[in-house]
């Protein structure tokens, strides 16, 4: 009997989960929009006045003007290119420093293991918040600052599950085969254990990525993140004071904006963990 | 939407705690202080936040009289104003007798002693105390005979020696006082006047050491005896303040408001005063509403709600009693160049950026169009502001801005680069840069906002590590010097002059004109350099800002006041009006 492959087996029960691709889809269509916002084909002119100051929403502008009279829509649309940008690029930096000291760890064992569990234990153990503003204090604001900001931050819980998967697997009978014809540890490590703890960091990615647009939202709320761009937390910022005068739409454009992909992102976690996690099987 | 507006709101008031049920047994007054403080030593109390809370528990020698206009100054630890020698350089001051320290374990046997001379020549002192390193040093610094000297032979020792005689600073008896300046300082007693020269007596600050901030032990109308860090912080009255009156005069117009009905009594009126530490708006507007504060300045974003057309108080608030007052601030705004980059040694490219800012619509949108546009740096109320001066680059003219771009070099804004433009972490204070930045890149120039915490915005201004920054200034004492200073030469960063400007006429008609008594003459001279200043743009020229207030039925005597640090003990609360007006909120 041939059988189907980790991958394909995750595709299938994925596949049968309606809120998973329903989730996948809008994680997509964020992509979309990130993409096509950041090579300037759509939203290039958020900065434009289209009307009046604080304009409600209408047939004309979707989700009303800003104090400026800027488009809301537009803001949104660029917030989200900033709130995608920042998930990817933070999930690029934290990924290989998370697996790579996460598998050294676990496969060695011993001093090494000692040095990467007390490095990330210090790092865990500092509130994330004053950690992510005392290092956008050091590089200075803006965008790239959040990208190392979030990026050295949040390679802690993927480095901890991956050093506990690989000290599982190191015991393991293909681990043992490989060693038996001779494979030495940067083989059995990077060949034979990697791929099959990688469903992890699948998993841990996608968490990640709300997790890194929520930081970038609380960042930018709190001044100290993205400066002279549109950002969700700048526009809830700027909402917290108009709310007075009754302008709502800036805050539901950004708030809905970022519910949706961050309980996309969460639903689709939950789903990518029971169809890749072995153990979850057949629950 | 309204019931999801107003749940938000609920959050956020629940977020900064409840507080009792009103009290009408005693006279609380229940204010509102906008941000948190260091703690209470007067030397370094540099911005008014700090000075108003010093100010219920510490008094200087003078004080500013709570309800004449233009404002006067008043002897208040000091017995009467001094006399002065015929060339100004010789003060000869006399203090009040019997005036108690508040009770304090720093004192034998916890009683409060009497305040003498000695009490006075340590606390100014101490503003010179190397070790210390006062904010307020700049008020007498290069003033007294001797004490600059002092204070730099205090420096590589390792304690500063307070015994040493200083000649400018010389005690007659335990209630007389002589001090020698080195040159005529017209603003001298206003200084004096100023939280940063409130009495300390020397046990505390022995006593305490370094706790000595958070025990403040002064000679004032409130005790307080711990400061605790928290969003609250309650004075109760000094039981052995000295006999102290409330004026039985004032401006024209003040009896016909009441402000005269409690002449001659007695102060303090208020046993408690109660301050709530609030940052954000809507907050602090809801606690009012809730009558949870006695007073409070309007959030821009409720403005249209509590006054109608930008005249009238709604029906809403007039039925509760609720008062508004318009006060016009002795303030200017203003974005500031870093004159040490080279870029803008450029006066066309200053000017062409003045003139392409839309003050008309930054009026609307920050202040309710209540605001007066600055022409140069002067605000109206001080001797050198002419109210018929136009500056021909405060004008918002765009072709006129692109032309002179053109002129300093910079057509169409080319070869110029991203300039970034410092400011404090707020919502308003960004918006109003990117109103700036939109503005301006209609001409081609490009801005960017620099978001800083108020220490980072502070700590860059005085290192220069800035293109250019914006703020406000408000006047310490009634005296255009303290703004003209703004672009003197020797107060260059770190001093208050934070744009770095230098231009020798106008540091020579300051040296003369700053060590003149109030004149005619003298406000000749401050118009001329108030002109000069318009000429050149050192600065882009905002706003005198005005501030509106809104104050419950039952505050009374309350009177909008520019240097407010002494005000509170002068206030009351009509508990009777209170217990009935409650019933309405």
């Amino acid at each position: 009997m041939k059988k189907n492959s980790i991958w394909k087996d995750a595709f299938k029960t994925l596949s049968k989960d309606k809120w998973a691709m329903i989730s996948l889809g809008i994680v997509l269509i964020y992509s979309l929009i990130a993409l096509l916002s950041a090579t300037g084909l759509i939203a290039a002119d958020w900065a434009q006045e289209v009307g009046t100051s604080n304009l409600p929403p209408s047939a004309e502008h979707f989700f009303g003007t800003d104090i400026f009279g800027r488009s809301v829509l537009t803001k949104v649309i660029r917030g989200t290119q900033v709130a995608m940008s920042v998930g990817l690029a933070t999930s690029l930096i934290a990924i290989p420093i998370g697996v790579i000291l996460g598998a050294l760890a676990g496969y060695f064992g011993g001093w090494v293991d000692d040095i990467i569990t007390w490095l990330y234990t210090t790092f865990s153990s500092i509130p994330n918040i004053m950690l992510l503003i005392s290092i956008t204090m050091i590089l200075g604001k803006g965008l790239f600052a959040i990208y190392v900001a979030l990026g050295a931050t949040s390679w802690v819980t993927l480095c901890r599950l991956i050093r506990g998967e690989v000290m599982k697997h190191k015991e393991r009978e293909y681990v043992q085969a490989a060693t038996a014809i001779g494979g030495g540890h940067m083989r059995k490590l990077f060949l034979h254990i990697l791929p099959n703890v990688s469903h992890i960091v699948i998993i841990n990615t996608s968490l990640q990525f709300q997790i890194a647009i929520k930081s970038e939202v609380i960042l930018s709320y709190l001044g100290l993140g993205v400066q002279g761009e549109p950002s969700w937390g700048t526009m809830i910022d700027d909402a917290k004071l108009e709310l007075a005068r009754g302008v709502w739409w800036q805050l539901a454009g950004a708030t809905i904006a970022m519910f949706l992909v961050v309980l996309a992102f969460n639903l689709l976690g939950d789903a990518l963990r029971d169809a890749l996690d072995p153990k979850l099987k057949g629950k | 939407m309204k019931s999801l507006v107003l749940l938000f709101y609920g959050i956020l008031f629940l977020s900064w705690g409840c507080s009792k049920d009103r009290n009408f047994d005693e006279r609380e007054l229940h204010l509102i202080s906008p941000e948190a403080i260091a703690g209470f030593d007067p030397i370094h109390a540099s911005d008014m936040y700090s000075g108003n809370e010093m100010g219920k528990v510490y008094e200087g020698l003078f004080e500013f009289h709570p309800l004449k206009r233009p404002y006067e100054l008043m002897p208040n630890l000091a017995e009467s104003l001094p006399e002065v020698s015929a060339d100004g350089l010789t003060y000869t001051f006399k203090f009040k007798k019997g005036v108690q320290f508040h009770d304090s374990p720093a004192f034998k046997d916890g009683k409060g002693r009497e305040l003498k001379s000695d009490d006075i020549l340590y606390s100014l002192k101490r503003l010179a105390d190397p070790k210390l390193q006062a904010k307020g040093w700049w008020l007498f610094d290069d003033k007294i005979i001797g004490l600059n000297e002092w204070k730099d032979k205090n420096a590589p020792l390792e304690a500063t020696n307070y015994d040493e005689e200083i000649e400018g600073l010389k005690k007659i008896d335990d209630y007389t006082l002589i001090i020698k300046l080195k040159k005529p300082y017209p603003q001298f007693l206003y200084a004096l006047a100023m939280p940063y020269s409130f009495i300390v007596a020397k046990e505390a600050v022995d006593h305490f050491g370094k706790e000595f901030l958070n025990h403040p032990v002064g000679t004032g109308p409130f005790i307080l005896p711990v400061f605790e860090q928290s969003n609250r912080i309650v004075y109760t009255k000094n039981p052995n303040f000295r006999e102290k009156f409330y004026p039985s005069e004032g401006e024209e117009g003040d009896d016909k408001l009441g402000l005269l009905a409690d002449a001659g009594k007695k102060i303090p009126m208020v046993d408690k005063i109660i301050v709530d530490i609030v940052v954000q708006s809507q907050p602090k507007w809801l606690s009012f509403q809730k009558a949870k504060a006695d007073l409070l300045e309007i959030p821009k974003d409720n403005f249209d709600q509590a006054v109608i057309g930008g005249k009238e108080l709604s029906e809403e608030l007039k039925g509760k009693g609720i008062r508004l007052f318009a006060n016009p601030q002795l303030d200017t705004t203003f974005f500031a160049f870093n004159h040490d980059d080279p870029l803008f040694k450029n006066k066309k490219l200053r000017q062409a950026m003045s003139m392409a800012w839309n003050r008309e619509e930054a009026n609307k949108l920050f202040y309710n169009s209540a605001a007066l546009e600055a022409q140069s740096v002067i605000p109206p109320g001080l001797g050198g502001y002419r109210k018929d001066f136009k500056n021909p680059y405060v004008k918002f003219d765009v072709g006129q801005s692109k032309k002179l771009l053109a002129e300093a070099g910079f057509p169409n804004g080319k070869g110029l680069p991203f300039i970034t433009v410092q400011t404090r972490n707020e919502t308003v204070a960004r918006q109003v840069i990117e109103h700036f930045a939109k503005n301006l890149s209609k001409v081609g120039i490009k801005i960017k906002v620099g978001m800083n915490t108020w220490p980072e915005l502070v700590n860059k201004v005085t290192k220069r590590q800035h293109q250019m920054y914006t703020m406000g200034w408000g006047a310490d004492y009634p005296d255009a010097e303290n703004f003209l200073g703004l672009l003197y030469c020797p107060n260059s960063s770190p001093g208050s002059n934070g744009s770095n400007y230098c231009n020798p006429n106008f540091d020579n008609l300051f040296k003369t004109a700053t060590i003149l008594q109030e004149s005619p003459e003298r406000n000749a001279l401050y118009e001329k350099m108030n002109e000069m200043i318009a000429n050149e743009s050192p600065w882009i020229f905002g706003f005198h800002r005005t501030k509106f207030y809104l104050s419950q039925a039952w505050l009374k005597n309350y009177k909008f006041m520019e240097f407010n640090h002494s005000q509170f003990q002068y206030l009351n609360v009509d508990l009777e009006v209170k217990k009935e007006l409650s019933k309405k909120f």
